[in-house]
């Protein structure tokens, strides 16, 4: 056996390994987040809330209209998919635990969850695009809800999971019945995951470009109607950055600021959600 | 018996085992001595029975004392529970053996140097070696935890106490005839008494040993010979 | 001697394992009937049978018969919600539900009964204080049920069995989780609920069962034992297995 001081010296090496390889992989986040910053802050202004996006070549402008249809198809897209992904994922966990399909569906969910976002965009493109002969909102709020359903019943079913079975025992032992003991005792106890859930489905529908391109295309101007294309902050983005219109690619940038800046603080309130329940 | 999966508790119970059959060991050795004093006027061997007593009084102390802090400490259930209550009762008893003995050791003290007619001294003799017979069958029922030996020991005890009755009138006569015998027949009586209770205490510890084995207590009142204090037909 | 319930011949089986081996034992009508026996003994699955608990859970069937008031619960006709709420089960670890103490008790009641606010209130104040807790949450019924300690959480769950008006309380070692003080509190509460309720307790300590209960069943290895009260099963069991289990000779 190894002296104390070798054991410690070869801990110490190790322990510097592990300290180098976080090191490399925190280092890259923050110039992400230096780079956003630098190249986003000096386009902040007010008018990128107000005002549409501009025409190429012309000054000013704003992401009004792109920040709208992005919020309304993630919104519909959560809207469809978690409801969705909350049953099947409690089926999973409650009714379905001993099932010999459970673990099936548990299987084929989890293969849906790592499927590349641009697979599903294309899809949809193929099942709803093409049928509706045009892009449109409605395609890409369908395609970001698929993307959530996965997310969702893999969250769902891990939280319902968690809440200790003696609990579910105790209610059935007042003669509760099963959906009584699921929708009252389970979620309640499992809330503060299943919110969690949500969250993190928001924040990766939130940023998703490649699902759109197929889908919604984009849009210069404002559009609320869901049949045909409408803006959108990742596709705008997309769009800009690519073209030598300095205008343009101030835009992009300070929209990718935003998207980073509501995903992060979306991941830091889901984490909250997640603390607030750990520390009950 | 299987062995308590602590080891300790055993070793707890065996300990007060032991003190049990010494304090046994003791309580018949006075006994005899003090009979053995009695019958040959040894008041040396009377004061030496005396001198053992506080032994006795220690040990059954230390029995109780180390029952209750079992009791405490391991919440004794069933055969192990009945083993210390057991336990104490008998050190009770075999510790008033012990005192009924020394008081016939201060008889002995007493009466010395006074006239001691051997038939007088006859009876007593009859019911003393009664009294250590039961005694030591009672003690060796204990230690082979023997119902039907501790049942026979109570079943007999009514021959002591007939034989008690009978040297209670004999005395009586003895000092009507002449009251010079008063003095030494009124201790010798005492002395009987006394031995009699230890008859008495042997049968006592015949009813723990059923209780000790089987739980269940004597209920049926002892086979009894009528009332030492009965009116007496004088002469 | 009123059986509240009678065991006769029940066989209970996990998978092809067989947990019970054919007990017969009655419960009778306010008594307190407490299982003793090493871990594994069956006497918990027995509990569990009471009230088809057993039925959560795919791949365990029980056989023989369970007769409670004249009818077989094992039958599969039987409705099992209803059933439970006749034979209420307070658990090992405290149960509390994530919601108020309030919401907690009335919550059951909501589902089995219409009951105006007031009557509400009557009924969890009622429940509350056969529980002996209401003096120590009165001022708190809207705090959450967890942020009670241990033994007020099990006797909330107590509060929340009886509130329902069962008929049979079952207890699973109710006390194994609580300190000496909460654990004697639990033991007067079981004393003072059998005027009313039929009780099963199923307990690893010893002294509980003698304290607590008129009988007392030894089960081992899914056979009940021995069988008989209480004062008898502690100071002078027939079997040997029964002796030896509770004077500390087990193996």
């Amino acid at each position: 056996m190894a002296s104390y001081a070798a054991r410690r010296r070869y801990s110490t090496f190790i322990m510097g390994l592990c300290l180098t390889a976080t090191g490399i992989g925190v280092v890259w986040l923050f110039l992400i987040l230096f780079s956003l910053l630098v190249n986003g802050i000096p386009g902040l202004t007010f008018a990128v809330f107000t005002e549409m996006t501009p025409p190429p070549g012309e000054h000013g402008g704003g992401l009004l209209n792109a920040i709208f249809g992005s919020l309304l198809m993630t919104i519909i897209g959560v809207g469809i998919g978690a409801p969705i992904g909350i049953l099947a994922g409690t089926y999973l966990a409650e009714y379905g635990r001993h099932s010999k399909i459970t673990p099936v569906i548990r299987f084929i969910n989890d293969i849906l969850l790592s499927a590349p976002s641009i697979i599903i965009g294309l899809f949809v493109y193929g099942a709803v695009v093409v049928p509706m002969r045009s892009f449109s909102a409605v395609a890409g709020s369908i395609a970001l809800a698929v993307i959530v359903i996965p997310v969702v019943v893999r969250t769902t079913e891990d939280m319902l999971l968690l809440v200790p079975n003696t609990l579910r025992e105790a209610a059935s032992a007042l003669g509760l019945p099963r959906s009584f003991v699921i929708r009252r005792v389970a979620y309640r106890a499992a809330r503060a995951g299943l919110i969690t859930g949500v969250l993190l489905a928001v924040a990766r529908v939130g940023g998703e470009t490649a699902p759109l391109l197929f889908t919604v295309l984009s849009n210069q101007f404002w559009s609320v109607n869901l049949v045909k294309p409408m803006a959108n902050l990742p596709v705008t983005i997309n769009n800009f950055i690519n073209n030598p219109d300095a205008n343009w690619k101030q835009l992009a940038w300070t929209g990718a600021l935003l998207i980073t800046a509501a995903v992060l603080s979306l991941n830091i309130t889901a984490r909250f959600f997640g603390a607030s329940k750990d520390g009950r | 018996m299987t062995d308590h999966t602590v080891r300790a508790y055993d070793d707890e119970l065996m300990e007060i085992g032991r003190k049990i059959t010494e304090m046994g060991g003791i309580a018949e050795t006075m006994l005899a001595n003090a009979i053995q004093s009695l019958v040959k006027g040894d008041t040396d061997l009377a004061q030496r029975v005396i001198a053992t007593d506080p032994k006795l009084d220690v040990l059954e102390r230390e029995i109780e004392e180390k029952a209750i802090l079992t009791i405490a400490r391991r919440q004794p259930m069933a055969i192990d529970l009945r083993a210390l209550v057991s336990a104490i009762r008998i050190a009770n008893d075999l510790e008033r053996i012990g005192d009924l003995a020394k008081n016939v050791g201060k008889r002995v003290v007493a009466i010395d140097g006074q006239f001691a007619p051997q038939k007088i001294v006859g009876g007593v003799i009859h019911i003393s070696d009664l009294a250590l017979d039961r005694l030591h069958r009672v003690l060796d029922a204990y230690a082979h935890r023997d119902v039907e030996a501790a049942m026979s020991v109570w079943n007999q005890d009514e021959e002591i106490d007939q034989l008690y009755n009978s040297l209670f009138r004999e005395l009586l006569t003895y000092m009507m005839e002449d009251p010079r015998n008063i003095g030494f027949c009124a201790h010798l009586l005492f002395s009987a008494k006394n031995i009699e209770r230890i008859g008495d205490h042997a049968t006592n510890i015949a009813e723990t040993i059923k209780y000790l084995v089987t739980g269940e207590t004597v209920v049926t009142d002892r086979p009894r010979a009528a009332d030492g204090y009965a009116p007496l037909q004088t002469p | 001697m009123l059986e509240k319930i009678s065991v006769k011949n029940l066989k209970f089986f996990y998978g092809a394992n067989m947990a019970l081996k054919g007990i017969n034992i009655p419960l009778y009508a306010n008594k307190v009937t407490a299982f003793i026996g090493p871990s594994g003994c069956g006497k918990s699955t027995l509990l569990r049978v009471l009230n088809r608990m057993y039925d959560l859970y795919p791949g365990q069937h029980a056989e023989g018969e369970v007769v409670f008031d004249g009818r077989n619960i094992l039958n599969s006709g039987e409705d099992l919600n209803l059933l439970r709420a006749r034979i209420g089960m307070v658990f090992q670890k405290p149960t509390p539900f994530p919601m108020t103490i309030y919401d907690n008790i009335a919550f059951g009641l909501k589902l089995y009964e219409n009951l105006s606010k007031s009557e509400l209130d009557g009924r969890v104040e009622d429940a509350l204080k056969r529980a002996a807790l209401w003096n120590e949450v009165k001022d708190k019924l809207g705090a959450n049920g967890l942020s009670l300690s241990g033994g007020q959480q099990q006797r909330l769950c107590i509060a929340r069995t009886v509130a329902i008006k069962p008929e049979v309380i079952l207890f699973d070692e109710p006390c194994s989780a609580l300190d000496p003080i909460s654990t004697a509190k639990i033991e007067e509460l079981i004393d003072e609920l059998k005027a009313e309720y039929t009780i099963a307790i199923v307990t690893h300590n010893m002294q509980q069962a003698a304290r607590v209960s008129e009988y007392t069943a030894f089960m081992y290895l899914g056979d009940l034992v021995e069988f008989d009260e209480t004062s008898k099963i502690f100071t002078t069991p027939t079997d040997p297995r029964t002796q030896d289990y509770i004077t500390g000779r087990f193996g």
